[in-house]
């Protein structure tokens, strides 16, 4: 007992030694950002200890089961669906030759551009009484069947099909690049196309499906707008109410808590499944799939299948939305709406380069850093997306806060009288938005910068250049592909995010998502379709611009 | 942690230089001429008949209106936070419970205007003058005109009889207009009764709640459920519809007016208090002023259809179709009072 007690304390010296041997300012500066950016997350973590507000028992009597309930019916409804959307579009296009395959291939990105709540407005007036299908049907002297899709069935479609792209993106590479030796063995084994796909296909795929899945359902959990409009209550919404309607910050945050918890059980259970299948993790192949032309009546059979999703998850709502956009122009537009949309856009540009700014820290801090521990460690800023934005906007406030009014009380030591200078201001909001959005700014950043061999940068060190100089001579231009993708991919992100804008956007500013949910949750959905479009339009063509980029790469 | 400082106090130092010009801005202006009066008002109501209004209270006094929109629960935080350093002179609500709630937290000051004092009736305004009613809005039953005769109603608490087993439709129990009404009734009728009374409502919905208000009425006339309990303003708001089928489905339904034998119909105010800290505490009276007066009242309820509170000026033609009534004279504080236990009732009584 005692030697291992004295090892143990050798290896904690000897750890601690080598630390401080090994360490170096970038070993500092890695575990400074990752202290940042984890911060409101750890700070959700320690207010558990704290026990919730008086109300809490109340929530775990009433409420509480509900919001589990149905959190954990739209996990699995949608997990549903959003495999049928995604998968077997991306087996089809992958896979087979049919009428405008190019186009669709695409085109079933694009439901991405469309935050789901404005999909449930969409979808709400397309079936509502008097709706649009309602008008369509008695111009054909039809008799209307009113479908409702106010409810959680509604609320798990409007979900699947706005965010289906995330699986189809992800199985999509993986069936294009991966798979076509596989597919050639397996043909040549007489094996046929069905129980080639189910068979071999499906389990090799499971990770890259998964990975997409896991995604989706972070954005499923996080979701505010459309659950809240549906009357479908959730961890976040209760999160929201609880806060508001309650008013006990206290009791938010233990929801929070809870909510953070359920996802990193989710984060969990998706490493443990890799693990598992950890052998198909194969080689990427350069060699494209070959595609098969199928007969005439299946290619249109498959065209059906494949421009479904693109049908309900881009053009309906759109349609929707352009309909009432004309009914309510003259109203909406106004110079006061045009300096939203310039803020709007001006705050997602910011963010996307203060985000991406953080990413490349980030990344580079931890290679130039000798220690393994911290480039381990580094990994856990990431974490920040599978966060829900109200959980995070709670998280950033409490430490800030406390900070703000420090700073009050120290400048008024000077003589400086000042209000608060990072709580309501854009500081905090681009804070949020670095948190949130980081691991989207970090994937494909790393991705690139993983393709470049390190001996470049090495020799250019080894002839006495700088990290730093080295970073921007040779490595810079050559991951230009991967941060232009991130900027745009965090832009667009943060075009959409409505719940953690709504806490902490600074007053007088507004954004374009902001002005949607205000005018719908003010009963003024058709005025909201214009502040919709604009958003949909300007993630749009980013959107097509950056799948033309990674397809020429 | 260097870097990041290093960034912050930039970000602060480019901040604080920002205001100091501004500041610096702002004296040169005030040597040059006489201050710019201001008057900053925080409010709920994102109705375009309000920017009319702003304007010709600024044409008339010559005082800038400087507006940040947001939710009232919103604007409550952010005058908590902001403290003594506040910028804003008015709060303006949709609901009386709210304006209860931000005098509660200490952020809204009395203030003497005999104008105000004498025009509002006292139920729709503060006992210690900290906050004052607008415009009213009544908590009405609308009914499907085929399937409903209007003999068949008569209260609030009627609506759980039986009679209307699914066939009631309500939103959701986080809207403030429902858990206005639960607390008067909790003021009327007292916590066990109201909580009875929010059951069987519960039992009685012919759906779970969801959508707006304009939904419930749709729903009527879809025939989804026979009655719905909504605000007079939004069938004001139907009927002037860009959208022809929602003119259609307003003509679809009729109004009643419940509890008239009785207390009268549940009404609620859109409100304005001075906040605590007005830097322009003087413009601030003036404003509120200005929106009780006739011009601001006749707009009011000619474009927004509301109620006025200033009993010179009539309700505009749309809204008095639907008949004068009595209204429940309950001093609105009540509905303050009432709130977070209504929403824990509700909560219990299963109304989602």
């Amino acid at each position: 007992m005692k030697q291992a007690g004295n090892k143990n304390i050798f290896s904690l010296k000897s750890n601690l030694k080598r630390f401080l041997r090994d360490s170096n300012q970038w070993s500092v500066f890695t575990l400074a950002i990752v202290v940042l950016i984890a911060l409101p997350i750890i700070v959700i973590g320690v207010e558990l200890f704290f026990g919730p507000g008086e109300t809490w028992s109340h929530i775990v009597e009433y409420l509480l089961p509900d919001y589990v309930l149905n959190s954990l019916f739209l996990v699995v409804m949608c997990s549903v669906l959003v495999l049928i959307f995604g998968v077997s579009s991306a087996w089809f296009v992958a896979r087979f030759n049919f009428p405008m395959r190019k186009q669709l291939e695409w085109l079933l990105i694009l439901p991405l551009a469309i935050p789901s709540y404005i999909v449930g407005y969409a979808y709400a007036g397309i079936f509502d009484y008097g709706g649009s299908l309602a008008l369509i049907l008695r111009a054909l002297n039809l008799e209307f069947v009113r479908i409702d899709v106010m409810n959680s069935y509604g609320l798990a479609f409007v979900l699947s099909i706005s965010l289906f792209p995330y699986v189809y993106v992800s199985a999509r590479a993986f069936f294009l690049y991966q798979a076509n030796s596989l597919m050639e063995a397996s043909k040549m084994l007489g094996v046929g196309e069905r129980k080639t796909f189910f068979k071999l296909m499906l389990p090799l795929a499971r990770p890259a499906i998964v990975a997409g899945l896991v995604l989706v359902l972070m954005e499923v959990l996080n979701d505010y707008g459309a659950a809240k409009y549906y009357g479908v209550n959730t961890f976040t919404t209760g999160i929201f109410r609880s806060w508001f309607s309650l008013e006990e910050p206290e009791t938010a945050v233990y929801l929070s808590a809870l909510l953070v918890l359920i996802i990193f059980a989710l984060i969990g259970i998706e490493k443990w499944q890799m693990r598992k299948v950890k052998f198909s993790s194969a080689k990427t192949n350069t060699k494209q799939m070959q595609r098969k032309s199928p007969k005439k009546r299946l290619k249109w059979l498959i065209f059906a299948v494949v421009a479904l999703p693109v049908l309900l998850g881009f053009v309906l709502p759109i349609a929707q939305l352009i309909y009432w956009a004309f009914l309510t122009a003259s109203k909406v537009f106004d110079v006061a709406f045009f300096s939203v949309a310039l803020e709007s856009f001006g705050i997602a540009i910011s963010s996307a380069l203060i985000t991406v700014f953080f990413a490349l820290m980030l990344i580079y801090f931890s290679k130039w850093n000798a220690l393994r521990m911290v480039k381990n460690v580094a990994r856990i800023g990431v974490l920040g997306y599978a966060v829900p934005g109200a959980v995070i906007a709670i998280g950033i406030m409490i430490p800030t806060l406390a900070l703000d009014k420090w700073l009050i009380r120290v400048l008024a030591d000077f003589g400086i009288e000042t209000g608060f200078l990072i709580n309501g201001t854009l500081i905090a909001l681009f804070y949020a938005y670095a948190v949130r959005f980081l691991a989207v700014a970090y994937n494909p950043i790393e991705s690139t910068s993983l393709k470049i061999d390190e001996s470049v940068a090495n020799s250019s060190r080894v002839l006495g250049v700088g990290n730093l100089k080295t970073f921007f001579k040779i490595e810079f231009p050559l991951i230009k592909t991967g941060i232009f993708s991130a900027v745009i991919l965090v832009f667009i992100d943060v075009m959409k995010e409505l719940p953690l804008t709504l806490i902490l956007k600074p007053y007088g500013v507004e954004t374009l998502a902001v002005k949607a949910y205000e005018y719908a949750s003010d009963e003024m959905v058709m005025e909201a379709a214009i502040p919709s479009l604009l958003i949909i339009l300007t993630a749009t063509l980013p959107v097509i611009f950056l799948n033309k980029l990674l397809i020429k790469k | 942690m260097k870097k990041t400082f290093v960034i912050a106090a930039a970000l602060s130092i480019f901040a604080s230089c920002g205001g100091n010009e501004e500041q610096s801005t702002a004296k040169e202006e005030k040597a040059v001429e006489e201050k710019q009066q201001v008057v900053n008002v925080y409010t709920h109501r994102h109705y375009e008949p309000d920017q009319e209004i702003f304007q010709l209270f600024e044409d008339q006094t010559g005082i800038e209106v400087k507006v940040i929109n947001a939710s009232a629960d919103e604007l409550i935080q952010k005058m908590k936070m902001e403290g003594a350093q506040s910028p804003a002179d008015v709060l303006i609500t949709v609901d009386a419970g709210r304006l209860h709630r931000a005098k509660e937290q200490g952020l809204l000051q009395s203030i003497e205007s005999d104008v105000l004092e004498s025009s509002i009736p006292a139920y729709l305004q503060d006992v210690d003058n900290q906050w004052f009613g607008l415009t009213k809005r009544a908590r009405i039953i609308v009914y499907a005109k085929d399937r409903v005769k209007p003999e068949e109603l008569s209260t609030y608490e009627q609506l759980v009889s039986e009679k209307w087993d699914d066939k009631i439709l309500v939103r959701s129990s986080s809207n403030i207009y429902n858990q206005s009404l639960m607390a008067s009734i909790i003021a009327n009728d007292g916590e066990e009764t109201a909580l009875d009374w929010a059951k069987g409502l519960v039992d009685n919905m012919a759906r779970s709640p969801k959508g707006s208000d304009r939904d419930q009425v749709k729903a009527v006339v879809a025939g989804e459920g026979d009655l719905a309990i909504v605000n007079s303003y939004y069938i004001g708001k139907l009927l002037n519809s860009a959208d022809e089928e929602e003119v259609n489905v307003a003509k679809q339904v009729g109004i009643f007016f419940p509890n008239q034998e009785g207390r009268g119909a549940h009404i609620n105010v859109s409100g304005a208090g001075v906040a605590k800290h007005a830097p322009n505490k003087e413009n601030a009276i003036r404003f509120i002023e200005f929106l009780i007066g006739e011009e601001a009242q006749q707009i009011f309820t000619v474009a927004n259809y509301e109620y006025p509170v200033l009993e010179s000026v009539a309700p505009s033609a749309d809204i008095q179709a639907w008949g004068e009534f009595k209204e429940d004279t309950l001093n609105l504080t009540k509905l303050g009072e009432n709130n977070k236990k209504a929403v824990l009732l509700f909560d219990e009584a299963g109304w989602k």
